[in-house]
């Protein structure tokens, strides 16, 4: 958590935790995976009854954007979702609703923006290729003219919800630069491939594009011009992920507080032991920088401050090493309990080791770091 | 400890818009006082470095001068020599001097051993020796560590016995900052080995040049050093100079812990520079030269390196800062400044390693009368010992942050004298 949250800010802490610890515990998640079951469509629209997605919408569309601090209290919210490994459309919904709240066209904000603050509508954010060392850069769909339209041909990778959602957003390299397109889904020639995704709150795919004819209506913003709108695009999404994944090594670092003090071997708690204790005391201080290192990132990614491209890069990169780091350590403090099923502890493993590689890994993020330094 | 924040760039900002009528009126003493009298900070003088016995002796000076200008002990009652003000005009007075230097050798006077006499010296003992360090006039050290070991405190072994009036001391000390140019020093000793090992200390106030007392500078692996070992042959300490009751010098010396950790914290070993964290994050573009002038500017290896370590360099600015604004305004304990410290240590570790891993052999070796970093030696050199060592820190952390439970010890409630220690045999 930001220590600089305002008051308001903190009530919606609270209100965000004491919902999902009501609705969509993490139990909810153990629920749905021994299931099989996708998205729960449900607990998402009372979710968005609470303003969550609406953050980003105007109040003309249906949302409170003027009266938030959009980025920032979306990753209170985030960290939150985080904490019980939250299964829903969240990060990319807020991505794809700043967007259009930004860049639409009147047609398009009055047609998306209010039934994505109800949660009615579901949206995914095509952005990046399939290639290893991609997801911190726009890349997989090309884009050509055709007359008066558009064609995109290509492949989008490792998609959050595409199956299910019933908009995309769609990033495309063109001869001279990148345009974005808004698609129903549905659209002809798009196929929607799912794949088997590690962290089981969270449905992946790649989506094909073959030849995919749309008109100029369906641009968002301006063809050739996107480069900035994307930046700010994946700029929200890596705040927002590393929010949660803050939120989501807290809490498994809390639960493995408890257990070292709890659990007893040689006549004394494990968490006596030198052995745990200190490499717990590393993982507070690593923990304390995500901590620190997320803040950062949403403030100045809301408030649009000149080192908000650094910031984000710096956050991904501590808080997606430094969350599997530290969760596997706590899965070893756990002994045999933790590698089972019935522990939940794997779950948040998981969602750490997923966020780590997704939108651009550690390493490809020292990468842009140093393209932004110049280097 | 090795700042790598880029130097903040715009206006100084200073708090000036709260200043009430008397706070200006100070504001304006000390602008004026210190303009044209008070040395500049000049970048790459070090703040402390007691083996340059010219920079100790310019700080002397420096200190003086605050003195005779009415700017010294500014918090420190005035029975005392202080001017009896409240932080607000410390505060002031910080941002006021922030173009010069202070006397930043006195940081053991005024952040360890200042707090200590307050709180547990005698009326005599303040009069006495507080003047004393506010004017310059007499430098102080602590000494507290031993040969036979420095995390283990209250294991000490050197010893205070009563005679007549007086005590005489006996030992050893060592990793003393500025001990041979020190006057005075804080010290810590054994007075009852029949008790539970830190039932049985005291603190004493040791005049550094009393006979006796044979100080030897250390010198570490790159030659020099800040740092001392004093042997003590029959010290003759007044009983006037004891600090608080016999025996109860634990409780004292926790006070005197406590002091250096918020000294450390406030930066003063660094000279006190909390402006140099930018609001904003920079990326320092001494990387971005080092990969250049290597030939590995296009090096994927290379460029992961430099990637990192503009992380650590950001984590560790926005983590200082977290922390600071966090135990001000109360959503973070106290105790997380231990976090800080902790992370300091991993990061200055972590960074000589990518430092060495980017510049390979240019790293161990170069041209005769280079001048630069030297970075094979940061990795050889960079340790986390003294102020407490990387253990202690963990223990710290884990303990008094995390609440986890202690590991139990051989030495609870046994007389020291029955501990095994590392005292010389026979």
């Amino acid at each position: 958590m930001d220590v600089t949250l305002d008051e308001d800010q903190l009530m919606l802490q609270d209100m965000t935790r004491r919902f999902l610890e009501d609705r969509s515990p993490i139990g909810a998640l153990r629920k749905l995976a021994d299931s099989g079951s996708s998205l729960d469509r449900g607990i998402w629209r009372e979710a968005s009854e609470l303003g969550w997605v609406a953050l980003f919408v105007p109040e003309a569309n249906g949302g409170i954007a003027e009266s938030a601090q959009g980025v920032i209290d979306a990753a209170i919210v985030a960290e939150e979702l985080g904490r019980v490994v939250f299964s829903g459309p969240f990060l990319s919904s807020c991505v794809v609703a700043d967007a259009i709240a930004r860049a639409g066209s009147e047609a398009q904000r009055d047609g998306w923006l209010p039934g994505l603050a109800s949660g009615d509508t579901l949206a995914a954010w095509c952005f990046a290729g399939t290639e290893a060392k991609g997801g911190a850069e726009a890349g997989g769909v090309t884009l050509t003219t055709d007359g008066g339209g558009f064609v995109l041909d290509g492949l989008a990778g490792y998609v959050e919800e595409a199956e299910a959602a019933d908009l995309l957003l769609v990033t495309a390299r063109g001869e001279s630069g990148v345009g974005q397109f808004l698609l129903p889904a549905g659209f002809p020639g798009i196929t929607v491939e799912p794949l088997e995704a590690i962290d089981l709150g969270r449905r992946l795919a790649h989506v094909r594009f073959a030849g995919v004819r749309v008109g100029p209506e369906a641009l968002l913003g301006a063809v050739d011009g996107a480069e900035q709108q994307v930046e700010r695009q994946l700029q929200v999404a890596l705040a927002l992920q590393c929010a949660e994944t803050v939120g989501v090594i807290d809490r498994a670092f809390e639960f493995t507080l408890e257990w070292v003090n709890q659990r007893y071997a040689f006549g004394r708690p494990i968490g006596s032991f030198q052995a745990l204790k200190h490499r717990l005391a590393d993982h507070a201080a690593q923990l304390e920088g995500a901590k620190a290192a997320a803040a950062h990132a949403a403030r100045s990614v809301q408030t649009g401050a000149p080192d908000a491209a650094i910031a984000v890069s710096v956050a991904k990169s501590h808080c997606g090493r430094f969350a599997t780091e530290i969760i596997r350590d706590c899965v070893q403090m756990h002994g045999g309990i933790g590698v089972t099923w019935e522990h939940d502890i794997h779950f948040y493993l998981r969602r750490a080791v997923s966020n780590e590689a997704l939108w651009g890994s550690p390493a490809a993020h020292h990468e842009r770091l140093c393209r932004l330094a110049g280097l | 400890m090795e700042n790598t924040a880029e130097a903040p760039t715009g206006p100084r900002r200073t708090s000036e818009h709260l200043d009430t009528e008397e706070q200006r009126a100070f504001r304006l003493k000390a602008r004026d006082y210190m303009a044209g009298r008070l040395p500049p900070r000049i970048p790459g003088e070090p703040a402390n470095a007691f083996e340059q016995v010219e920079l100790v002796e310019k700080d002397r000076q420096i200190q003086r001068l605050l003195w005779d200008g009415g700017l010294a002990g500014i918090t420190v009652p005035r029975d005392y020599g202080g001017l009896g003000l409240d932080k607000r005009f410390e505060d002031i007075f910080h941002e006021e001097a922030e173009p010069y230097r202070l006397a930043w050798h006195f940081g053991n006077a005024f952040n360890i051993v200042l707090p200590v006499l307050l709180a547990h010296g005698t009326e005599a003992q303040k009069k006495k020796y507080i003047p004393g360090m506010l004017s310059g006039a007499q430098m102080w050290c602590q000494l507290l560590s031993e040969p036979s070991g420095g995390s283990d405190l209250a294991g000490l072994l050197t010893r205070a016995e009563k005679r007549g009036d007086g005590w005489v001391l006996n030992g050893s000390k060592v990793w003393t900052s500025g001990g041979h140019v020190s006057d005075m020093g804080l010290c810590l000793a054994r007075t009852d080995p029949t008790v539970r090992k830190h039932a049985g200390l005291t603190m004493f106030l040791v005049n550094m040049h009393a006979p006796g007392m044979t100080i030897n500078p250390i010198r570490l692996v790159r030659g020099g050093s800040d740092f001392c070992q004093e042997f003590l042959d029959d010290v003759a300490v007044p009983d006037e100079d004891r600090v608080g009751e016999v025996n109860d010098g634990w409780t004292v010396a926790q006070t005197q812990l406590n002091a250096e950790r918020a000294g450390m914290a406030k930066g003063w070993h660094a000279g006190l520079r909390p402006a140099a964290v930018a609001e904003h994050l920079t990326l320092p573009q001494s990387y971005v030269k080092l990969a250049r002038q290597l030939g590995r500017a296009n090096d994927p290896a290379a460029r992961e390196l430099v990637g990192e370590a503009f992380v650590i360099d950001a984590v560790y600015n926005l983590t200082g800062r977290r922390i600071a604004a966090g135990t001000r305004n109360g959503r973070l304990p106290p105790t997380a400044g231990m976090v800080s410290s902790l992370l300091v240590a991993r990061t200055d570790a972590r960074r000589t390693a990518l430092l060495s891993a980017l510049a390979g052999p240019a790293g161990v070796a170069r041209p005769a009368g280079s001048v630069g970093r030297e970075i094979g030696m940061e990795r050889v050199t960079t340790h986390r010992i003294g102020g407490g060592t990387l253990e202690m820190q963990l223990n710290l952390v884990s303990e008094r942050h995390l609440g986890l439970p202690r590991e139990p010890g051989f030495d609870r409630d046994v007389p020291f004298n029955q501990i095994r220690t590392n005292a010389a045999k026979g």
